[in-house]
């Protein structure tokens, strides 16, 4: 730690994530865990600092978490999941007599609050709605392709649908015609109506400190919720300022002091970004462990410093490394069974022979039969990559999205 | 393997077609591994399953690759130090279970990699190459331990390439049968036979019904080959080999059953009673039931019934019941004594012994099985246990099954299944309410349900959605195969329903369960609901003497079966869990020891429960399916008992000693995972 003897404030970590308790214990960073109750046993039995904690419940005793936390010497509470953001709001504006800042990461709960917000700020965003019902959906559905002045005969354009409150991928589909939306179920309402946006997409991850950049990692998608690398390949790369510049007027519309975010752009070939989305909580994809093998520093560590006000600014210049000076890619390919029943993990040899193959934690299913998917589920296992060239680390996931590394002995069910 | 061939250079793992090669792959699996197993080590405890899953990983990509096991055995001495089995039920070595081993290896997920690198860790403790004070099994113990995993796992010692093989090892088969090549390399087949005939011969002694585990180990055994093998050994397998197959010199040269019926037609008289008396003493001998019996019983019952008690094996007692019901008899043999169905016959035999038949009841029952129309499920059930396809009915195995269980009320066993209670009712009612028996059995075949009243209402096994069992294990006999289900829901409705009272549900849930035979007094040593404290031991011991002991109980013997619970442990004396056993009997064995005579549902050969607690199964006058304990030995595993307070004798009078005596077993025993009051 570079604190040098400084007590650091203790910092709460909500959510139950091994990874990130590691990453501050490993660095000497007190910590305390919130957690929800089932995960007490674990806590107790490795004497772990923690706080038990519903945080699916909200009622009058809410407040309750944050007096525990100030109680207990907590200065700062950082989010691991997307369903703990409005907690930690909740906890740092109390902690910093800040009402306002809770309001702030509400928007972060809320995909169209979010959109609309970007937009009151001269933020480029698609077309967008709320929509309560199917009827909505519909109405929305031809009005955009009646604006793109579509034939009936023509290919409709599709619309995106996603849920106000999940996080990354959950639940996210596609509306490419009206059987689309005839199958959508009551309970997916209401959500986020949007436009399909042109160009190529990607994620950055934003360590905000006094409201200044302090590490703009951009991550690549080579298909989103399938495939993506750290850092992005040199085409993209070389589009940094851009990237930066959209950064700073999200952070200036959203009023975002310190902590990450996790915003989704989409990038056309004459620079224009168009903003998709933005998170406040550690993103999905395995990306954080790609930025620490690419960069060599815990992005856990760094979300923390960068949440705490009192970091001081040599202290996050000692750890955070110069954005330009990456060890290697490191990507990494999420695999979901293609058939309905799966029985076997095929690993092809040529794979582990590769040498930017790293690992892999693709193991054979307890049950065989696969889980029906609505929009996009959790990925069965990943298979990790790492090398020094971002073209062959695209090609390797492009080569390998293609390989069905769950199969069957039986002979597939149809 | 061309492991030679790749050593030197430094070779990028790719030979001249552009494929890796076998070596090279494992040399880079094997690099991968220690870079793992590293990490690993220098995580913290709270941490290692984040490091865990790579090691699981690559540990799976080496048993599949060639060459790939001996590698990863080369770092099994590390694995217990770096944590790999760190938060799971592997991570004591001393506590590991050998029955449990089979399971995990053919299971699906992570487990049977997780479970193969504790056998190379076992096997690294065995051949000396863990530090003494680095694991907490000895050396000894790592040996056993893996011979007796050995006997249990034979079809992986010596795989036969039948497709039923294929199946039952599970996914992993393959690398399944490369372990256990290394285990018997390194600890070696001498011990064995031996061992595994031990096992036989302890199972045959307590006459299981369901004989299919048997005869596996029995065919197993015979893979074993000759030259590994003492003759004195292989005489005493041979003895059960015959049985199981072909006891008579005529059906081991017919071993076709049609060819070997054609050859009987033939025989005359005294021929057809020299085969029958044969058949009889093999069976009588060992348990097991040749599919040539049930052919030779056929014939008999048609061409010279007068034979059929010396087919059966029928003493005085039996031939005056199958005079009485002769007719009966033939139908049955008739409908269920089929070559599928031949352990039926050792059933038979019993019941004629007991002159079940005699009893209306019984007689009218089985007679309804016959022609029972059977819900479509219970129906496939039956079937889908079969070895293969061979026309026979469910209603055949339905009514061979009856017979078997009524015929040997001891042989019911539990199977791999948590359903004790239920194989305990079965058996209970199977000696006492017969009756009873086959109209739930009827019950649960047609209706798909079972009814049982409790404290004034009636439940319905059909409305009650699970019981303890998620998945019923099929290796069960026919009757257990469709109670059990009902049973089980049943069960745990009920201790459901006293989930919240203040003592032990058993108290109310026994006698409702089991049926008016067992007493309403009921004593536990757990002074809580959650049963974490033992209280006031000594008074539940004297109290079991006041009740059980003939010296304090003022001579009541045992008249129906006991339900009583157990806390088992295993051969250190660690606490495993409860269990429940039924007390059959007290009285003094041929030695002139007290003991108490009990079945055991779960059927298990070599039992040890520890500290010299090592329950026996023949040779201290116990009754073929009885296990027996000295009696104050049972008495330090024993938690809860039922007692009818109006048949208590003089508590006061058991000596302090005895009392003291018992509880420092508990204490040291058991006891050590419970806290005391």
């Amino acid at each position: 730690m570079s604190n040098n003897g400084k007590q650091a404030p203790r910092t709460a970590l909500l959510g139950f994530c091994i990874p990130a308790m590691e990453a501050l214990d490993k660095v000497g960073r007190p910590f305390l865990a919130v957690v929800p109750p089932e995960f007490e046993a674990y806590m107790q039995e490795h004497d772990i600092a923690h706080v038990l904690w519903d945080f699916s419940r909200v009622n009058e005793t809410s407040m309750q978490l944050s007096k525990t936390l100030q109680e207990r010497g907590v200065e700062v509470a950082v989010p691991l999941f997307e369903e703990t953001v409005e907690w930690a709001g909740a906890v740092n504006g109390f902690l910093r007599d800040d009402p306002r800042l809770f309001t702030r990461y509400l928007l972060f709960r809320d995909k169209a609050m979010m959109k609309r917000r970007a937009q009151m700020y001269g933020i480029r965003v698609g077309v967008f709605e709320e929509a309560d019902n199917r009827e909505d959906v519909s109405r929305f559905f031809k009005r955009v392709n009646k604006a793109l002045s579509k034939l009936d005969s023509d290919v409709a354009d599709p619309v995106h649908l996603k849920p106000l409150a999940a996080a990354g991928c959950v639940g996210h589909r596609f509306i490419r015609s009206e059987q689309d939306i005839a199958v959508l179920q009551d309970d997916e309402f209401p959500c986020l109506l949007e436009t399909h946006l042109d160009g190529q997409e990607f994620s950055c991850e934003v360590f905000i400190h006094d409201s200044k950049i302090r590490f703009l990692n951009i991550t690549e998608y080579v298909h989103l919720g399938h495939s993506n690398f750290v850092p992005a390949s040199p085409s993209l790369e070389e589009r940094r300022p851009y990237v930066r510049k959209a950064v700073e007027e999200l952070i200036d519309a959203f009023g975002i002091q310190y902590g990450m975010i996790h915003p989704e752009f989409f990038i056309t070939s004459d620079n224009k970004i168009n903003f998709g989305e933005v998170a406040a909580r550690v993103p999905g994809g395995h990306i954080f462990e790609l930025i620490e093998k690419a960069y060599g520093f815990s992005p856990f560590v760094a979300f923390a410093m960068c949440s705490d006000p009192a970091t001081t600014d040599e202290e996050l210049a000692a750890y955070l490394p110069d954005e330009r000076q990456h060890k290697d890619y490191a990507g990494c390919l999420m695999v979901y069974p293609r058939q309905k029943i799966v029985t076997r993990v095929d690993v092809p040899d040529r794979l582990i022979a590769d040498d930017y193959y790293e690992k892999h934690a693709l193991f054979q299913p307890v049950t065989p039969k696969v889980a029906e998917r609505a929009g996009f589920g959790d990925h069965y296992g990943t298979v990790y990559f790492r090398g020094d060239n971002s073209a062959r680390m695209r090609d390797l996931l492009l080569e390998y999205e293609q390989v069905d590394f769950y199969t069957s002995d039986a002979p597939a069910a149809s | 393997m061309s492991g030679s061939t790749t050593e030197g250079g430094a070779s990028l793992g790719r030979d001249a077609g552009g494929e890796p090669s076998a070596a090279s792959v494992v040399e880079r699996l094997l690099s991968r591994l220690d870079a793992a197993l590293e990490h690993l080590a220098e995580a913290k405890p709270f941490a290692k399953s984040i490091y865990q899953t790579d090691v699981f990983q690559i540990a799976e990509a080496l048993m599949n690759a060639e060459g790939g096991l001996d590698a990863l055995y080369s770092r099994a001495h590390r694995f217990d130090a770096a944590g790999v089995f760190e938060g799971g039920p592997w991570l004591d070595a001393s506590k590991l279970q050998p029955p449990l081993v089979e399971g995990s290896l053919k299971a699906r997920g992570v487990y049977p990699v997780v479970e193969t690198l504790s056998e190379l860790r076992v096997l690294a403790i065995a051949r000396g190459r863990v530090e003494a004070g680095a694991t907490t099994m000895s050396r000894e113990d790592a040996v056993e331990f893996l011979q007796d995993v050995m006997a249990l796992n034979l079809e992986f010692i010596f795989p036969a390439d039948t497709e039923e093989e294929r199946i039952s090892g599970g996914p992993h088969r393959a690398s399944n049968i490369r372990l256990f090549g290394l285990i018997a390399r390194e600890i070696g087949l001498r011990s064995l036979l031996a061992d595994v005939v031990d096992e036989i011969e302890q199972i045959s002694a307590q006459r299981p019904i369901n004989c299919a585990r048997l005869t596996r180990m029995v065919d197993m055994a015979t893979r074993i080959p000759a030259d590994a093998v003492e003759p004195a050994v292989a005489e005493r397998l041979q003895v059960f080999a015959s049985a199981a197959h072909a006891p008579t010199p005529l059906s081991v040269e017919l071993s076709d059953l049609a060819a070997y019926r054609q050859a009987l037609k033939d025989c005359d008289a005294a021929k057809l009673d020299a085969e029958a008396r044969m058949f009889a003493d093999s069976i009588n001998e060992t348990g097991l039931v040749a599919p040539h019996h049930a052919v030779l019983v056929r014939r008999v019952c048609a061409q010279a019934p007068e034979l059929l008690g010396v087919a059966l094996g029928l003493g005085a007692q039996g031939r005056a019941e199958l005079e009485a019901q002769q007719e009966l008899v033939l139908r049955l043999c008739k409908v269920a004594i089929l070559p599928a169905t031949a352990q039926a016959i050792y059933g038979l035999a019993g019941v004629l012994k007991r002159a079940m038949l005699s009893r209306s009841e019984v007689a009218a029952g089985l007679q309804r099985l016959v022609s029972l129309d059977l819900q479509s499920d219970v129906r496939r059930t039956l079937l889908a246990r079969r070895a293969h396809r061979d026309g026979v009915t469910a209603n055949a195995l339905l009514v061979a099954g009856a017979l078997s269980v009524l015929g040997r009320p001891l042989g019911v066993g539990q199977g791999n299944n948590p359903t004790c209670q239920a194989a305990r009712g079965i058996s209970l009612w199977s000696q006492h309410a017969p009756g009873y028996l086959l109209e739930m059995l009827i019950s649960a075949a047609r209706d798909g349900l079972v009814e049982k009243d409790f404290e004034g209402e009636r439940l319905k096994s059909s409305d009650i959605e699970h019981g303890l069992v998620l998945r019923l294990d099929t290796d069960l006999d026919p009757v257990s195969l469709v109670l059990v289900p009902h049973l089980d829901r049943l069960y745990s409705l009920m201790m459901k329903r006293v989930a919240t009272r203040s003592e032990d549900g058993h108290k109310w849930v026994n006698p409702a369960f089991y049926g008016r035979w067992v007493p309403h007094g009921f004593a536990s040593v757990f002074a809580d609901v959650a049963q974490t404290t033992v209280a006031e031991h000594d008074d539940f011991v004297r109290r079991f003497y006041a009740t059980h002991h003939p010296a304090y109980n003022e001579g009541h013997d045992l008249m129906y079966p006991n339900p009583v619970g157990l806390c088992i442990t295993n051969a250190r004396g660690d606490y495993l869990g409860p269990h429940a056993v039924s007390l059959l009997r007290v009285g003094e064995d041929p030695h002139g020891a007290l003991r108490v005579y009990f079945f055991n549902p779960n059927n298990e050969g070599r039992q040890d429960w520890g500290h010299g607690v090592r329950p026996s199964i023949r040779g201290n006058g116990e009754s073929e399916g009885e296990s027996s304990l000295p009696f104050h030995q049972m008495v330090t595993r024993l938690y809860a008992f039922h007692y009818n307070p109006y048949e208590e004798g003089d508590a006061f009078a058991v000596p302090p000693e005895t009392l003291q005596e018992v509880e420092q077993a508990a204490r040291g025993s058991w006891g050590r995972a419970f806290s005391w009051r």
